[in-house]
């Protein structure tokens, strides 16, 4: 029998992440590297393990292989205990029939069975595409403390971003009264987290509910919420104050990095767990140059680094510059190669003299610009110009001539 | 013979009275070394990697930091159902200054050992081996006992160091104690990593303390007479440390991208425990050259000819060269450091000047307060 768990996480982990084009053609999103040795979900698993929760679904769906291997056993997040677990969910053939997650909703009503073994009060819900430190039990003591039915993670974003977020509208005691989706003109600042925190009966009998609906999408955001909040259930907005950051696109997942290496964010890397590759530390040569930059282990720094992350076991060649870029494992730069606001995939080779991206001119003006990314296992020749904002395909070789 | 009819034996304490400062708190096995491992990683690594599955530690004083730091032995895939990692303290609370009491000391462990083969091996060599050629070699010859050499300058704290004369076919004509050992001139130096049947180890330890021959290297001499004693030549890279200059030497040695790329061959990898650190920063102040450097420091000063260990903070106008910085060291801001070697958690505070010399590095003890 399994021991009853007050709480119980979700992350949903199945989303194919399209707007990173090539970084998640072949990787579920959640598995893209980030910030010099970590994947994303180390960040929702270990704020999971340093909250104390010790049981996590993963609700896998899309590219799951490198996502599966990755998590693995869940021994670098200690989720390999006794009392503790991490399971990949996968969609699966039952004896009513077989079904992919059609949305979020439903991926978690599908595993109806997996939250009822441990008899849990509480559900946590997490996305597995945001940069964040939070302990979820203070979030769990306000849900109690109000007595909620639901309770959304809010943060405080510009009054001129907040139309790209999702809005909560509340009351002075934190009480939800509106959703409002991207609103055009945005009567608060209260941006939803994607972080939820259900009362299990009560997030179960909506489950089911919905998933009888004729016309859902099945998902959170758009179908459960809003039933919980029309039948009148009890919501609150948590508010969330410190560094969240969603990566779910090119440019932000490029400055989540860029923010780790700012003095003024407060984000640090302290109790984030991570599966450790085996290499030896990495060696700086006498030519190198290096200013605020993040390093790991196993690289062979011979060239310039400004502004940039460096992940494990990537060759830096002599007089190779990088500059604002973000260089995955086993990437080699190559001599003189120079790249700038860059996103190069895992072991990539960039030839000697290659041109990658630009520094632009006006950094402020933020259309004008863009990130360059170079898929994985790819093989940019000697001399090759690679224009800013363009995207190169995994698996791939591009020659000088050919752009 | 399939490695994993092989025991491994290693000593945590070889040569501890030779590095008198680094092993004060520890055993020469978990010196730290290289950044981020401790002596004994290399060994376990090598052994795990040749598919040994079995391995003792004898240890006899000062073994917390050993045991911290090997734990369980899964950082070296030694914790399974079919594998193993024991460290053996002192049994009946008898600690012995000889090898041979010592190894009959821990009798009921060896012989209770399913394996038909030890091991035996020190803690103070670095190199990357893949022991099961040298089992090959071993069966190959059909030899009692296979002793591993390497062909070099024999390092000076080495004061009875074991030399062979070696025949064309590996077998062993004659071995020496303490020859007299010519500066700048090789030997076929045995560093002291031996494989042998245990029944035949065993048989020969009981022989030897009814004799009360307490000499182990006595005891290899002369069991050339009596069986067929083979010495196999590690080639790679390997280096003996047997004071704190070999020490300084070896830290300095993995500048050399040939000596890294053997020694951490990524078919045969080195392994330890591991820490969580966040990859390392550089500031917009930091000049580093010719370094080797592990993770979560923060490196604001300049540093040249350094081997930097986890999480290591070094200040903005700190200027490090030819130092050896142990982790969880804080270097001050506008000190300035040469051919020092700085063990763990010390402090170097804002200011301080400290100066070694090429044939004389000076030592600060974990902990201290500079």
């Amino acid at each position: 029998m399994v021991p009853k768990k007050e709480v119980v996480a979700m992350l949903l982990a199945g989303g194919q992440g399209s707007r990173l084009g090539v970084l998640t053609q072949k990787l579920a999103k959640p598995a893209v590297p980030f910030g010099g040795k970590y994947r994303i979900i180390d960040f929702p698993l270990s704020n999971c393990v340093n909250s104390g929760i010790e049981a996590v679904g993963i609700l896998t769906q899309y590219q799951p292989l490198i996502l599966n291997e990755y998590i693995g056993n869940g021994q670098p997040w200690d989720l390999d205990g006794m009392h503790s677990g991490v399971n990949c969910l996968s969609p699966y053939q039952a004896v009513d029939g077989a079904d992919w997650y059609s949305g979020t909703a439903n991926a978690i009503y599908q595993n109806i069975n997996y939250i009822e073994r441990y008899n849990p009060e509480y559900v946590v819900i997490l996305s597995g595409d945001h940069i964040y430190k939070m302990d979820y039990n203070k979030m769990l003591d306000f849900h109690k403390e109000k007595n909620a039915a639901c309770t959304i993670a809010v943060i405080d974003v510009p009054l001129e971003e907040a139309s790209r977020f999702g809005i909560l509208n509340t009351y002075e005691n934190g009480e939800i009264y509106e959703f409002d989706e991207k609103p055009e003109h945005p009567k608060s600042t209260n941006a939803s987290m994607g972080i939820y925190i259900f009362s299990w009966k009560e997030l179960k009998k909506y489950l089911t509910e919905d998933d009888s609906k004729d016309g859902s999408s099945h998902d959170f955001g758009k179908d459960v919420l809003p039933a919980m909040l029309s039948a009148g259930e009890k919501m609150f907005a948590y508010p969330f104050e410190g560094y969240w950051k969603d990566v779910g696109t090119i440019d932000s997942l490029w400055e989540a990095n860029m923010d780790l290496l700012d003095p003024k964010v407060t984000l640090d890397l302290k109790d984030i767990y991570s599966r450790n590759p085996m290499m030896p530390p990495h060696y700086i040569a006498d030519e190198a140059v290096i200013q605020n930059s993040l390093v790991a282990d196993g690289c062979n720094v011979y060239g310039n680094l400004e502004f940039s992350i460096i992940f494990s076991g990537v060759t830096i060649g002599k007089n190779a510059t990088i500059n604002s870029s973000i260089i995955m494992p086993g990437v080699v730069i190559e001599e003189g190669a120079n790249v700038q606001f860059a996103i190069v995939a895992e072991n990539t080779v960039i030839g000697k003299n290659a041109q990658i991206g630009k520094k632009p001119e006006d950094v402020s003006d933020r259309n004008d610009w863009g990130i360059t990314v170079i898929g994985a296992n790819t093989k940019i020749g000697e001399n090759a110009v690679i224009e800013p904002k363009t995207m190169i395909d995994n698996d791939t070789e591009v020659m000088a001539n050919e752009k | 013979m399939r490695s994993n009819n092989v025991l491994g034996f290693i000593f945590a304490e070889t040569l501890d009275d030779k590095i008198p400062e680094l092993a004060s708190s520890r055993t020469t096995a978990s010196v730290p070394i290289g950044g981020k491992y401790r002596l004994i990683d290399f060994e376990l690594s090598n052994m795990s990697n040749s598919g040994i599955n079995n391995v003792g530690i004898v240890a006899k004083s000062n073994y917390q930091s050993l045991m911290d730091h090997v734990g369980s032995g899964s950082a070296y895939d030694l914790s399974k159902r079919r594998s193993n990692l024991t460290i053996l303290p002192p049994y009946g609370g008898k600690t012995f200054s000889n090898y041979v009491e010592t190894i009959y000391n821990m009798h009921g462990y060896i012989e209770h050992c399913r394996e038909e083969y030890v091991l035996i091996s020190p803690s103070n060599v670095v190199t990357n081996i893949d022991y099961t050629d040298v089992f090959d070699f071993h069966s190959k010859n059909q030899a009692d006992i296979t002793l591993i050499y390497r062909n070099g300058i024999i390092p000076s704290g080495y004061d009875r160091a074991i030399t062979l004369d070696i025949a064309k076919d590996g077998r062993v004509n004659q071995v020496f104690v303490k020859p007299e050992i010519g500066e700048n001139f090789n030997h076929n130096h045995a560093y002291g990593a031996i494989l042998i049947k245990k029944d035949l180890l065993m048989q020969e330890i009981r022989n030897a303390l009814s004799r009360n021959q307490l000499d182990i290297k006595r005891l290899i001499q002369d069991s050339v007479d009596g069986f067929r004693v083979f010495a196999y030549e590690n080639t790679g890279y390997c280096a003996a440390i047997s004071s704190n200059n070999d020490y300084f030497a070896f830290n300095m040695d993995l500048m050399k991208k040939a000596v890294r790329d053997e020694l951490f061959n990524p078919l045969r990898p080195i392994y330890t425990k591991v820490r969580d650190d966040a990859p390392s920063r550089y500031g917009l102040t930091s000049k580093v050259k010719n370094s080797i450097i592990a993770q979560g420091c923060v490196i604001d000063g300049e540093v040249e000819n350094c081997v930097i260990s986890k999480g290591v903070y070094v200040g903005k106008g700190a200027k490090l060269s030819n130092c050896i910085v142990m982790q969880d060291t804080k270097i001050g801001c506008n000190t300035n450091l040469n051919y020092v070697i700085i063990d763990k958690d010390v402090t170097i505070k804002d200011g301080r000047s400290l100066m070694g010399f090429d044939s004389y590095p000076i030592y600060i003890a974990k902990k201290s307060v500079v």
